[in-house]
């Protein structure tokens, strides 16, 4: 036991730098892909139908297509079409687009969930269009999309995991280097578990808390 | 181009075949993981909710790197298919036994104790009356789960099993036609997850038809 | 508002006529039908309205009342006939072009039966966000007007707060204050005390008698056979969609000409 806290120990500061790194592309991607979520949000049930299609098929695409390949896309399929990018630029693009084609969903689904009397009070009240969608559809919306917004970002730092494969020394790829040089993967996979775990976990039960509250406080 | 397709489309049965074997094994397994989940026993309740918390807080990746790295290496030898299925059986187990037990709560209560009066024993009891009507309300989550699945598997290449994002890995190394070998991977993701939205959509149907309401 | 723009509003309904426009009174709902599928909700509506009258519109549930409101302003358009307010007309058969509807819009104030008063504003924010947004005034102005009119209503002392906080009555009586905020030429209800339990139906109805013993004209749809018959100038008593009878409130109320409206009457009095 107490061999496996000193490894542990002896091992930690590489894997917290490699977890820093996870944390600093989930943070950027969300950054840009949250904003991203609510433009094609609005964009999807657009009047223009050229709007539309580009729109549905950006979705589409990011939420069809495994994050494994959007991530191998970005890096070693752009390349060759003249955009090269760093691992690092290519995580954050790719996961930006991701975030962006599942959050859209997310958000849209929270517009919906206005109820239409609102949408109605807004009307008769004289507000324009983007006057009715700013100031009484979205913050409603957001406000009903927040816990599953939130959920989604707990599954954004799980997939920076992915990006290992395009040679970004995150948190997986020195656990499994340190794997592969000293041969003992269980114990550093049990510590690389357990960073993830040690934000994912409370993580999630705030999001449980969150939903509870929010839901207590909506106007019947 | 008609080469580099024929080469990726080489992994799609691997895929499928993983997809297939992972969620069996998941949604056996999720059936007594969510009895642990409700049972009245704290020890088999805390257990359980460990190891459905671990499943769903840790990445996939981990998963499989522990199975095939840690456990494959060193105690067990096991091929990289194995590993995978294993690997993700596991967290299939654990979201699956959450679905299962969002579906039991949408049960009518009544259900349980007409079932119980009318003397059948407990076997009977889960197989005639609860089970039907489990299967029934965990099917749509399961199916958008058995998607969400079908694009996890991606993360077997990374171990070694040939399947779809393996071939195009190794295809746009060979040929350095990356972008369409990844667009073709990703369109061909999305053709495979097709029939499995339009089954469950026929299978909700048809599930529902003989339900009164 | 100033006077001089007040007193120009007023000799509107004389210049339209002599313009030589058919709509003299200050609303003209002329043979409007209204279609949900194959079911007709509405059928020939045909009314007129005097600036500063109230008409309650009475009857049976399904006779299409709500309906006829929501048409009023367009929420449901119309699918024949004609509606024209303070001068300008919607026609089913052209549709409006949207600066016109919004123009509509903003001389009708609606209340809902369900408030639909914005959660995540405050009071304050409720009565004065249209009024910054759709008549350019500024914040200041605009909440100045929003605490004039919640005094009005007896609420003053709620500006702050969210409307969560606050009844089911105080919430409709903000809502009014709301719509009133527009300076509108028409107050539409929509079954403004169905959702409230008596006691606080009570505090609203006094609200809407102030309005309008102040000259408001109101058309409410109301089960409220008292506000009816007492505060209301004219009655309209529609059932299956159709008007059934029409005429001053007293009248109607206690004289029905049809067995169908004495039928209804004497049911809901009985309650």
């Amino acid at each position: 036991m107490m061999e496996l806290l000193n490894l542990w120990k002896g091992w930690l500061p590489e894997l917290i730098d490699g977890y820093g790194l996870s944390l600093e592309v989930t943070a950027l991607s969300l950054a840009i892909g949250i904003p991203l979520g609510l433009v094609l949000a609005l964009a999807v049930p657009a009047k223009s139908r050229a709007i539309r299609i580009t729109a549905l098929t950006f979705v589409e695409i990011g939420r069809g297509a495994p994050v494994l390949i959007l991530l191998q896309f970005v890096y070693f399929g752009l390349p060759t079409a003249g955009l090269t990018l760093t691992s690092f630029a290519s995580a954050v693009v790719a996961l930006a687009c991701c975030t962006g084609a599942y959050t859209s969903e997310i958000i849209r689904a929270g517009f919906e969930a206005v109820p239409y009397g609102q949408k109605e009070a807004a009307l008769v009240i004289g507000l324009n269009g983007v006057d009715a969608l700013r100031f009484v559809v979205i913050p409603q919306g957001l406000r009903v999309a927040l816990p599953a917004l939130l959920g989604f970002s707990i599954m954004m730092l799980q997939a920076t995991s992915l990006c290992f494969t395009i040679a970004l020394p995150e948190l997986v790829s020195r656990a499994s280097n340190i794997g592969s040089t000293t041969f003992e993967y269980m114990p550093v996979l049990i510590l690389a578990g357990l960073l993830f775990a040690a934000i994912c976990v409370p993580a999630t039960l705030f999001v449980s808390v969150l939903e509870r509250r929010l839901g207590r406080h909506a106007v019947r | 181009m008609i080469m580099d397709l024929s080469a990726i489309l080489k992994g799609v049965p691997w895929t499928i075949a993983l997809t297939l074997a992972s969620f069996i094994v998941g949604a056996a397994l999720g059936l007594p993981l969510c009895a642990m989940r409700l049972s009245t026993n704290g020890v088999l309740r805390l257990t359980s909710t460990s190891i459905v918390v671990s499943c769903r807080s840790i990445p996939p990746i981990v998963w499989l790197f522990f199975v095939f790295f840690g456990i494959g290496n060193g105690l067990i030898a096991m091929s990289p298919f194995t590993a995978a299925v294993v690997g993700l059986g596991v967290v299939t187990a654990a979201n699956m036994s959450e679905i299962y037990r969002g579906a039991l709560t949408a049960i009518h209560p009544g259900q349980f104790e007409a079932a119980k009066v009318l003397n059948l024993t407990k076997s009977q009891q889960f197989r005639d009356v609860i089970l039907p009507q489990l299967t029934r309300i965990a099917l749509p989550s399961g199916a958008t789960y058995l998607i969400g699945l079908l694009k996890d598997s991606a993360v077997a290449s990374t171990i070694g099993v040939s399947d779809l994002a393996y071939q195009s890995y190794h295809v746009s190394q060979q040929t350095f036609r990356g972008l369409s070998v990844y667009a073709a991977a990703a369109l061909l993701y999305i053709l495979l997850s097709l029939p499995i939205a339009w089954l469950s959509r026929w299978a909700d149907v048809q599930l529902r038809s003989r339900v009164s309401r | 508002m100033n006077s001089i723009a007040s007193s120009f509003l007023e000799s509107e309904p004389a210049a339209s006529q002599r313009a030589g426009l058919t709509c003299g009174p200050i609303l003209c709902v002329e043979s409007v039908s209204k279609t949900y599928g194959t079911h007709r909700v509405l059928e020939n509506i045909t009314f007129q309205m005097q600036v500063g009258e109230v008409i309650a519109i009475i009857g049976p549930s399904g006779s299409g009342k709500s309906t006829l409101l929501r048409c009023i302003n367009q929420l449901e358009p119309p699918n024949e006939g004609r509606v024209t307010i303070g001068g300008v007309t919607i026609d089913a058969g052209n549709p409006p072009a949207r600066r016109d509807l919004v123009a509509l819009r903003r001389k009708i104030g609606m209340v809902f039966q369900s408030f639909n008063l914005f959660p995540h504003l405050s009071v304050l924010r409720n009565v004065s966000l249209a009024q910054e947004r759709t008549m350019g005034r500024s914040r200041k102005e605009a909440d100045a007007k929003s605490m004039d009119l919640l005094a009005r209503v007896g609420l003053a002392d709620k500006a702050s707060q969210y409307p969560a906080r606050c009844s089911g009555g105080q919430q409709q009586r903000i809502a009014i204050a709301r719509a009133l905020a527009l300076e509108p030429e028409i107050m539409l209800f929509d079954e403004p005390t169905s959702a409230l339990d008596p006691e606080l139906g009570l505090e609203v109805l006094a609200v809407m008698k102030e309005l309008a013993l102040s000259g408001m004209t109101m058309i409410v749809v109301t089960h409220e056979m008292h506000f009816a018959e007492n505060v209301s100038d004219r009655v309209i008593l529609m059932a299956e969609g159709h008007i059934l009878e029409e005429g001053p409130s007293a009248e109607i109320m206690r004289a029905p000409k049809t067995e169908r409206a004495a039928k209804f009457l004497s049911a809901v009095r009985d309650r």
